[in-house]
């Protein structure tokens, strides 16, 4: 048995062998290729897998006429079958979801309790009620069958949106990635070949043998592929991303991966990215009312910054503070700094804990910050529990793009109104306090770049039935064919035209 | 083996007095004297520095650090690099230059609360005010990160750097130290950079000149004018806004605007002088004593440049030929080296580990080990928690150093560097601790290389000038 080093202390878990699984088919090994050694990132723990360029030529569904057996499913059955999914996906009870925890521990940037709550989120994510409204998006007559629309030329058209072959590019931040990934597949109705994140690769592959252990043969169970292969292996990847193979590549995460992707791209293959974001916050004058008001902001703020170690893009990083920037405004944008401090200590563990790992590089500035003091007050950062950096001035620090581990930059403002121009086309959630205040700027922030403007407190807990970085996935995942009929005697021939 | 308060005084200080201007001396000092001395002049540096540098203090005051019973007691007090440029962007982009004296007091014992820079309007004019009205000559990095260090060094400081520094470079070729101390000798300095500058490679020529060169004649430079520090700090910025894809947004200096004609002759000289200056040096130094210090690539090119022209071994062969910084990530040419000797004709190149936050340069010995002067103090740190690793065996870690001979600014600092020290007697003889040549930063290990390196800065220099010359217009 080999050992595995996890984050430098030796583990007592083996080496992982981790399959792939191709239309319902659990893959362990190529009989030709064999299994090669993947190392994980940053020098976490390895796994082993079957050798990719084994599993190439299995991967793809080739006959796109093969789709035709999930199109005859009503969506009441698909959602029935959505349904009975979750009810497996009950972690106490579910032996692969039981394995990727225990993995994990030596692969994701999160800690196990956060893993361990994403995954009890599970059942709910798949249950009737989260699936329509993940349906409404297209609507479900429109899943279902064609939908006729008269229109004023004359012409009846029908339409219908239809299932792609997509491959998932899918991020390794939280493992409701892999499962999100999969209940839109199952809805569009489409086949999915996910290429799983080196510092995730079992939470998508639980969720599919779970399916393929429920209903081995379900036409859902058998549109669903889950392999991993490096990032830009190019060999690999020119195979696969063709036309001929695959319709949609929807790539998640990281500016790497979405580039790796771009090249692919060409007529005939789309790419619906999902990429890189960064996230602010503004909070308005109102916060400093009163007490309560203070300790309220503090609490949403620290829920923001906090919730799930600050590893997704949603989170709050850089935070304008309309404190005013006096001596008052300062000594309040302070104080506001020490109580999210405080607050952010206090979040629950299933929603927060203190980071797996303290960025060296971030350390040291903050560190740097402390020769500082008539700029910068700092809150924390000696140890990996987070930090608040308070600013002195209207601009935040220079390492902005790179806080992480639950470490956040208040910046002090005169008016609210002059954050919107931080914002760009980079920017993905705006968590604003008060409502008023998101209301009055929500256009000028839309207009900035700005995709998701939401409640102070609220940023970590998006809705997936919503739309998400400016686009509607669902909708961008299926595929709008029409049928248009044409009576001469109503729509006028062109051979007529004058 | 005891030493008097005066020893520690004169070795911390004034090293090549201490040392009787001897390289050999420097570095064969058994490691348990070596390990005494640095130890003394460690505290002595703390006792003076500690209530005389407020950054020092306030941390000091957090970490309650005391005694120190050895060395790596000191490594809670060693600054981030990033200390030096700890300041706000903002106060350099919008020219709050009295501010910026304000933080640059905090870190130096020099008071410069009399020091009127109101009037400032760009970092050029800063440090020529700072150079004027007081006994600083500040020193920055190449800005590669889009901030800039600013580093408090006093006259009196580099004085005895390139003190101590003149017995390491006449004496690179004395392997038993029997060959003297040189005096009276001096190197023409082949330059292929601006004649003056205040970044730290930009101050050497300056600096260095009594101790090395010991005449304006002996150093010939490439360009006769000053390198901005302004466009230094532009060409840094643009490179780090290119990277994010907001170059657009990037704020210039209006006082920028009034001098754009001499920005726009820079750019002509870049692209116009290396094929004259090669010209320049060969008919004027042929067969005579150089010293060319500049990284590999300008290196490379000015050999390349020579020998198409049929000039080989052209100088005095007790020249010297210096060069710093590694390849950092490019791809260098097998036969660099090689062309560099043919057309010099040195039988080696001189490899050193420089920083410019340290007064050392720190050369690479026979058997390939970067050997720290004595005056330098190296730690490797846990990159995970900071904490030194033994001082023993190899270790591989984050650098630190600290610097006993400035007297006016903390010593101590933390690099980015990842190294594999020694701590044992290296074969080649020398007892100081040495360094294996393979030295990476941490920043470029986790995010990729973002940064210009010191190889690139003259290509980004040149964008910069194309960039300001272009907004200008």
């Amino acid at each position: 048995m080999t050992t595995a080093t996890i984050g430098g202390a030796q583990s007592a878990l083996p080496e992982l062998l981790i399959p792939a699984l191709i239309r319902g088919k659990t893959v362990y090994e190529d009989s030709e290729k064999g299994l090669v050694s993947f190392g994980g990132r940053g020098g976490a723990a390895s796994f082993r897998g079957p050798n990719p360029s084994g599993i190439v030529q299995a991967l793809p569904l080739r006959d796109p006429g093969e789709l035709a057996d999930v199109h005859r499913l009503r969506f009441d059955e698909i959602v029935d079958y959505l349904d009975e999914l979750g009810r497996h996906l009950v972690l106490d009870h579910n032996e692969h979801l039981q394995q990727a925890l225990e993995y994990s521990a030596g692969w994701s940037d999160m800690t196990t309790p956060l893993v361990r709550s994403s995954f009890l989120q599970l059942p709910a994510l798949f249950a009737p009620d989260s699936v329509r409204q993940l349906a409404d998006a297209i609507g479900a007559p429109y899943l279902d069958g064609w939908v006729e629309r008269r229109m004023d030329d004359g012409r009846v058209a029908s339409i219908r949106a239809m299932g792609a072959r997509t491959v998932h590019v899918i991020a390794g931040n939280s493992p409701v990635i892999a499962a999100l990934s999969i209940l839109r597949n199952a809805v569009a109705r489409s086949d999915a070949i996910i290429k799983t994140p080196s510092n995730d690769p079992l939470s998508a592959l639980a969720v599919a043998r779970t399916m393929a252990d429920m209903a081995p043969d379900h036409p859902i169970t058998r549109h669903v592929s889950v392999a991993y292969w490096k990032g830009g292996d190019a060999e690999f990847e020119s195979t696969l991303y063709q036309p001929r193979n695959v319709e949609k590549i929807i790539a998640w995460g990281g500016f790497a991966s979405v580039t790796h992707v771009l090249r692919y791209v060409q007529p005939g293959l789309e790419l619906i990215s999902l990429d890189p974001k960064r996230s602010a916050t503004i909070i308005g004058p109102e916060a400093f009312e009163s007490e309560d008001t203070v300790r309220d902001v503090a609490l949403r703020l620290a829920t923001d910054i906090g919730a799930l170690n600050q590893l997704g893009c949603v989170n709050a990083r850089v935070v304008y503070v309309a404190s005013g920037l006096d001596t008052n405004g300062l000594g309040r944008l302070n104080a506001l700094g020490e109580a999210v401090y405080q607050q952010l200590q206090g979040l629950p563990e299933s929603l927060s804990t203190p980071a797996k790992t303290f960025d060296p590089e971030l350390r040291a500035h903050i560190e740097a910050l402390r020769a500082s003091p008539d700029w910068y007050r700092i809150y924390g950062g000696s140890d990996g529990r987070g930090a608040i950096i308070c600013s002195q001035l209207d601009e935040p620090v220079e390492f902005h793009r790179s806080l992480s581990g639950r470490v956040a930059n208040l910046v002090p403002i005169d008016d609210p109104a002059t954050a919107v121009t931080a914002v760009n086309a980079y920017t993905q959630t705006i968590g604003i306090y008060p409502e008023q205040l998101k209301t009055r700027l929500r256009d000028a922030l839309a207009l900035h770049g700005a995709q998701r403007l939401v409640s102070l407190g609220y940023a970590a807990d998006p809705n997936v039935a919503l739309p998400q970085d400016a686009i509607e996935p669902m909708r961008r995942m299926v595929k709008w064919i029409v049928d248009e009929q044409c009576d001469p005697n109503r729509v006028t021939p062109l051979w007529d035209s004058q | 083996m005891t030493f008097s308060d005066t020893d520690v005084q004169t070795f911390a200080a004034t090293p090549s007095k201490f040392f009787g201007h001897s390289w050999y001396a420097m570095q064969h000092l058994p490691a348990k004297e070596l390990g005494m001395l640095q130890l003394a002049a460690l505290r002595m540096r703390l006792a003076e520095l500690r209530d005389a540098i407020p950054v020092l203090t306030t941390m000091a005051d957090e970490t309650g650090i005391g005694a120190l019973t050895s060395v790596d007691d000191v490594v809670p007090l060693l600054f981030q690099h990033s200390v030096y440029k700890s300041y706000p962007l903002a106060l350099l982009v919008k020219n709050r230059f009295t501010e910026l004296t304000r933080w640059l007091d905090r870190l130096t014992t020099h008071d410069l609360s009399g020091v009127d820079v109101s009037a400032c309007d760009s970092i050029d004019s800063w440090l020529d005010v700072l150079d004027d009205q007081t006994d600083l000559r500040v020193a920055h990095t190449s800005g590669t990160s889009g901030m800039m260090s600013f580093l408090p060094r006093a006259k009196d400081e580099w004085d005895q750097m390139f003190s101590a520094i003149r017995c390491g470079l006449f004496q690179y070729s004395d392997p038993t130290g029997t060959g003297g101390r040189h005096d009276g000798e001096y190197f023409n300095l082949i330059w292929p950079l601006y004649r003056y500058g205040r970044s730290a490679i930009m101050r050497v020529p300056q600096m260095g000149l009594p101790h090395l060169l010991g005449s304006e004649d002996h150093l010939h430079t490439l360009r006769p004018g000053r390198m901005s520090s302004d466009s230094m700090f532009l060409a840094g910025r643009l490179r780090a806004a290119a990277a994010r894809g907001e170059v657009d947004q990037l704020e210039i200096n209006p006082a920028l605007r009034a001098r754009k004609d001499q920005f726009e002759r820079e750019q002509r000289e870049m692209a116009e002088t290396m094929p004259v200056f090669i010209d320049e040096i060969v008919d004027k130094l042929r067969g005579q004593r150089i010293w060319v210090l500049a990284t590999w690539n300008i290196l490379y090119a000015i050999a390349q440049a020579g020998l198409s022209k049929g000039l080989s071994r052209l100088f005095a062969p007790d020249s010297l030929v210096s060069t710093g910084g590694g390849a950092k990530g490019a791809v260098v040419p097998d036969d660099w080296e090689h062309l560099v000797r043919e057309f010099t004709g040195v039988d080696h190149i001189q490899h050193m580990y420089v920083m410019s936050e340290i007064t050392a340069l720190n050369k690479m010995c026979e058997y390939g080990r970067y050997h720290f002067e004595p005056w330098i103090i190296p730690f490797v740190l846990d990159p995970a928690d900071g904490r030194p690793l033994p001082r023993e065996g190899e270790q591989i870690g984050r650098a630190a150093v600290f610097d006993l001979l400035p007297s006016s600014y903390w010593g101590g600092f933390i690099s980015g560097d990842e190294v594999a020290a020694s701590f044992e007697q290296c074969a080649c003889g020398r007892t100081t601790a040495h360094l294996d040549r393979r030295i990476q930063r941490y920043s470029e290990k986790q995010n990729g290389d973002d940064k210009i390196t010191c190889l690139a800065s003259e290509e980004a220099h040149r964008a910069a000038l194309e960039f300001l010359t272009a907004r200008l217009a």
